[in-house]
């Protein structure tokens, strides 16, 4: 059953000629994480400033377990935030800012000690509490928004952009740590975020956003291996997009080349799109699904991945291809064939 | 770039006049003499003591540390929610309404100063406390208005919008984080308010009649009268608790920042 | 509306004791006082056009503005090697520097002048050095008139004029002064060719605001002069308290606002075309 939902939100700032949340929609499940995805701009954050109430849709609704809570303010919502600056209150210690939304509920001294000590025990803060936030590490800080969030029970968390702030080595380890607590927890989340590597890595479910829309809800595979849009696509991963046409059911021409793809739309201009990884060099005479001819430019050595940049008469084409195996000792001029199967590959209307 | 020897003097002198006055008062004020002559003919505290035995000018020691105290507190609290508002809040107008809280800046004191004895001088109220601290209070308003305001604005927004989603109300986010925050910004424009009013001369010069009076129109009266070395003392005084309240400031939030234009 | 709720008590605290009695003021400039000194209410033009009419208003007029306009000249000339400096001066010494520049701003007026009192009297510092070193026998004459004035006057406009060019060279690039020097200029013409061009929109502010303190400027005027200098504030002054004669005195005090505005008014259309052009 749908936690939260949202009913064609829109968010139209004064003075700007888009809005910048555009009629969304969506379904989350009780105890799902949803990532938020897209480029800066896309409303993103604005639409988790509007489930939080800290900013008024000019249109649609917002239901948390069945209930609207469109009109209320933002202290009688119950949603736990992170901000993506922390914003843990400088003047209290560690234990006094988890401490702070449980006293403005109304819990009772006696209690709020042991909840306390609980939410900073969950992200493994305890011997820390006494601290003021700036005598606390970046991560270190972050667990402590975490925990101030989480300590009242909110219905629902959200995090804005929680990790832009760390370095990429700390990122890592506390974007795992969040998600295991969310999980241990089972708090619905929505997490803002413009890193697909983020959002894949976290998510039970992705919306991908660009201009005040949802492009795609799906989970993270899904997105990733069949994104909806050309949006999509060029966003999520790296991909080489061809121009092609379309010539029947199934069938495509690129490149004096003809093409299967597993589906197609109608007859006329198209583009393809084939995620590098899932083109093969191939050796000798083995056969593909599709095959192109090329010839290597350039050879990019990344430790485990070695990329191809590979010139086709379709156009370019990308190519990883795992360290050790046949193609990796391609060298630039090189000629090669490359060959992907029907189902990878991906054709949208030009 | 380094300064060349030619800047260097003329800062030099730049400096010698701003701060020669002040030197010099600390000087006389020590004065063994009978005049304001230099250099003194001996040291003493005798200008001190006679300061203190002055019933008169410590009468209007008395009334000024009071009055200022009193200007200081309402100042600061009719300014620090006006000024709250102006830094947080979306209202129709806010823009006016700042404009307006800073308007008698714009105006000489001594113009002021004439306004208000026209209107106080009618209503009884010239030579009073209640007409002094109106006076004194509307020209430390937009000080402390615009210290306030620069003290919430440097307050980030989102840790009042933090407060709201753990559960606070705006009121209740806006006394337990951003007051608490802003606090060293209300403590120094309290001491600036409590300054301009312990030093304000010109509006008070208008307004003083013999039921009442402050120790810097007395000041100021004894100077043209006068001149021995217990005006110097006296300048000291005025001197001295300035400077304690410029380096609170100071410490606080920053001098140049709370007294600037922009 | 709560945000108007909130600044309601000093809105008021302004009504009452701003815009009443300003609106009072101006009413009153209106009066006309009768032959026996007493206030009689009117609309009329009588006590401007009495002023208007006096040379004497002519000549504090003129003796008002040659006054502040040398004053807040000579203040810019002598703040701007102080700023200058402290923009040069390494970071750690910066904050001093300015707050010693800036700090007698809030130095009680009166206690300044005491202490030129004791700089310029008879036997203060300066003719005691100039007697002492056999330079002049009799005592120069530097209060009590108006080089006392100048020099009072010219000091206290100092801070307001660091202020406003600490705020406005703080903006400007030191790298072009550099930049210039490594281009072969020397100093001085580093400074006339580059810095002086670049900080004459600062210069110009702090001049004009200079100018619109001392024009209206009282205690200065009055205890460095010693009663024999006579300006616009201290003529106002006199009106109400020892003359007594207070349409006169909101008179003059409404067309020294008139000037001040203009002056700003001034202001602001010499800086709106510095950042249009």
């Amino acid at each position: 059953m749908s936690h939260l939902g949202l009913e064609r939100l829109t968010r139209r700032f004064p003075g700007t000629a888009t809005p910048a949340v555009d009629g969304i929609s969506l379904d989350l499940p009780q105890g799902a994480l949803l990532a938020l995805l897209g480029p800066s701009g896309c409303g993103k954050t604005t639409t988790l400033r509007m489930i939080a109430g800290l900013e008024a849709p000019d249109g649609g609704r917002i239901l948390v377990a069945g209930r609207d809570v469109t009109a209320l303010p933002p202290h009688r919502r119950n949603m736990g935030v992170v901000f993506q600056s922390y914003a843990l209150f400088p003047h209290l210690t560690a234990a006094r800012n988890v401490a702070f939304g449980l006293e403005m509920r109304g819990v009772p001294r006696a209690e709020r000690g042991p909840r306390v000590a609980r939410a900073l025990e969950l992200v493994g803060l305890e011997a820390l509490a006494q601290r003021k936030p700036r005598q606390l590490s970046g991560g270190q800080q972050q667990r402590v928004a975490l925990a101030r969030a989480l300590a009242p029970q909110p219905d629902l968390l959200l995090l804005d952009e929680p990790l832009s702030a760390l370095d990429a080595k700390l990122r890592e380890e506390v974007r795992d740590e969040i998600r295991a607590v969310q999980q241990r927890l089972g708090t619905t989340t929505v997490f803002v975020t413009h890193d697909q590597t983020e959002a894949l890595a976290m998510a039970d479910l992705v919306a991908v956003m660009n201009q005040g829309r949802i492009e795609q809800l799906a989970t993270p595979e899904e997105v990733f291996e069949r994104p909806a849009t050309r949006f999509v696509a060029t966003f999520v991963g790296r991909a080489a997009i061809l121009g092609a046409e379309v010539v029947g059911e199934g069938m495509l021409r690129a490149g004096g080349a003809t093409l299967l793809a597993a589906e197609t739309p109608r007859p006329g201009k198209a583009e393809i799109f084939i995620r590098p990884h899932h083109i093969r060099p191939l050796a000798g005479d083995v056969m593909a699904e599709n095959v192109l001819p090329g010839r290597v430019l350039r050879r990019v050595y990344t430790g485990d991945i070695i990329t191809l940049d590979c010139e086709t008469a379709a156009g370019n084409l990308l190519a990883e291809v795992a360290g050790g195996s046949p193609g990796a000792a391609l060298q630039p001029g090189q000629e090669v064939r490359l060959g992907f199967a029907a189902a990878d590959l991906r054709v949208f209307p030009a | 770039m380094r300064p060349g020897w030619f800047l260097r003097a003329a800062a030099f002198c730049g400096y010698a006049l701003l701060l020669a006055p002040a030197l010099l008062v600390c000087v006389i004020s020590f004065s063994a003499g009978d005049f304001l002559n230099f250099p003194p003919p001996g040291f003493s505290l005798r200008w001190y003591v006679a300061l203190l035995d002055n019933a008169q000018l410590m009468t209007a020691l008395r009334n000024s540390a009071l009055l200022a105290l009193c200007v200081a507190a309402l100042a600061l609290a009719a300014g620090m929610p006006a000024a709250y508002a102006i830094a947080r809040l979306e209202f129709p107008g806010r823009t006016a309404m700042a404009g307006f809280l800073a308007a008698p800046l714009l105006l000489p004191t001594l113009v002021l100063g004439l306004a208000l004895l026209l209107a106080l001088q009618p209503a009884r109220l010239a030579a009073t406390w209640p007409g002094l601290l109106l006076a004194h209070a509307m020209v430390a308003v937009p000080f402390a208005v615009r210290i306030m305001t620069t003290a919430f604005g440097a307050v980030p927004k989102d840790l009042e919008e933090a407060a709201w989603t753990l559960g606070a109300s705006r009121f209740r986010a806006a006394l337990r984080v951003t007051l608490p925050l802003a606090a060293p910004g209300a403590l120094a424009a309290g001491a600036l308010c409590f300054l301009i009013s312990f030093d304000e001369t010109v509006i008070s010069l208008f307004l003083v009649g013999p039921r009442l009076t402050t120790l810097p129109v007395e000041m100021f009266r004894y100077a043209e009268s006068r001149t021995d070395p217990l005006v110097a003392a006296l300048a000291m005084t005025l001197i001295v608790v300035a400077l304690a309240i410029v380096l609170l400031v100071e410490r606080l939030v920053g001098f140049t920042r709370a007294v600037g234009r922009n | 509306m709560i945000g108007l709720l909130l600044c309601l008590p000093a809105a008021l605290i302004l009504g009452v004791g701003f815009v009443w009695p300003v609106v009072l003021l101006a009413r009153i400039s209106f009066n006309r006082t009768t032959d026996m000194g007493a206030m009689e209410e009117a609309w009329t033009l009588d006590t401007y056009a009495r002023i208007v009419t006096d040379d004497f208003t002519w000549d504090l007029a003129w003796n008002t503005i040659t006054l502040s306009a040398g004053c807040a000249a000579a203040a810019v000339a002598l703040a701007l090697p102080v700023t200058l400096l402290i923009r040069n001066a390494p970071p750690r010494w910066r904050g001093l520097m300015a707050l010693m520049a800036v700090a007698p701003l809030l130095v009680s007026g009166t206690a300044r002048i005491v202490g030129w009192m004791a700089i310029l009297g008879d036997q203060g510092m300066v003719n005691a050095l100039l007697t002492g070193l056999g330079i002049t026998s009799d005592p120069l004459r530097l209060i009590n008139n108006l080089t006392g004035v100048r020099i009072g006057l010219t000091e206290s406009l100092m801070p307001y004029c660091c202020l406003v060019l600490i705020a406005g060279l703080g903006r400007l690039d030191s790298r072009l002064e550099e930049a210039a020097a490594t281009l072969g200029a020397t100093r001085s013409r580093t400074f006339l060719r580059v810095t002086l061009p670049l900080a004459f929109p600062a210069l110009l502010a702090a001049f004009l605001l200079a100018f619109v303190l001392g024009v209206s400027a009282f205690i200065t005027p009055r205890l460095m002069g010693g009663g024999r200098v006579f300006v616009v504030a201290t003529e106002i002054f006199d009106l109400a308290l020892e003359t007594v004669d207070w349409p006169a005195a909101a008179a003059m005090a409404m067309l020294l606002l008139g000037t001040l505005i203009a002056a700003m008014v001034l202001r602001g259309v010499l800086t709106a075309r510095k950042v249009a052009g």
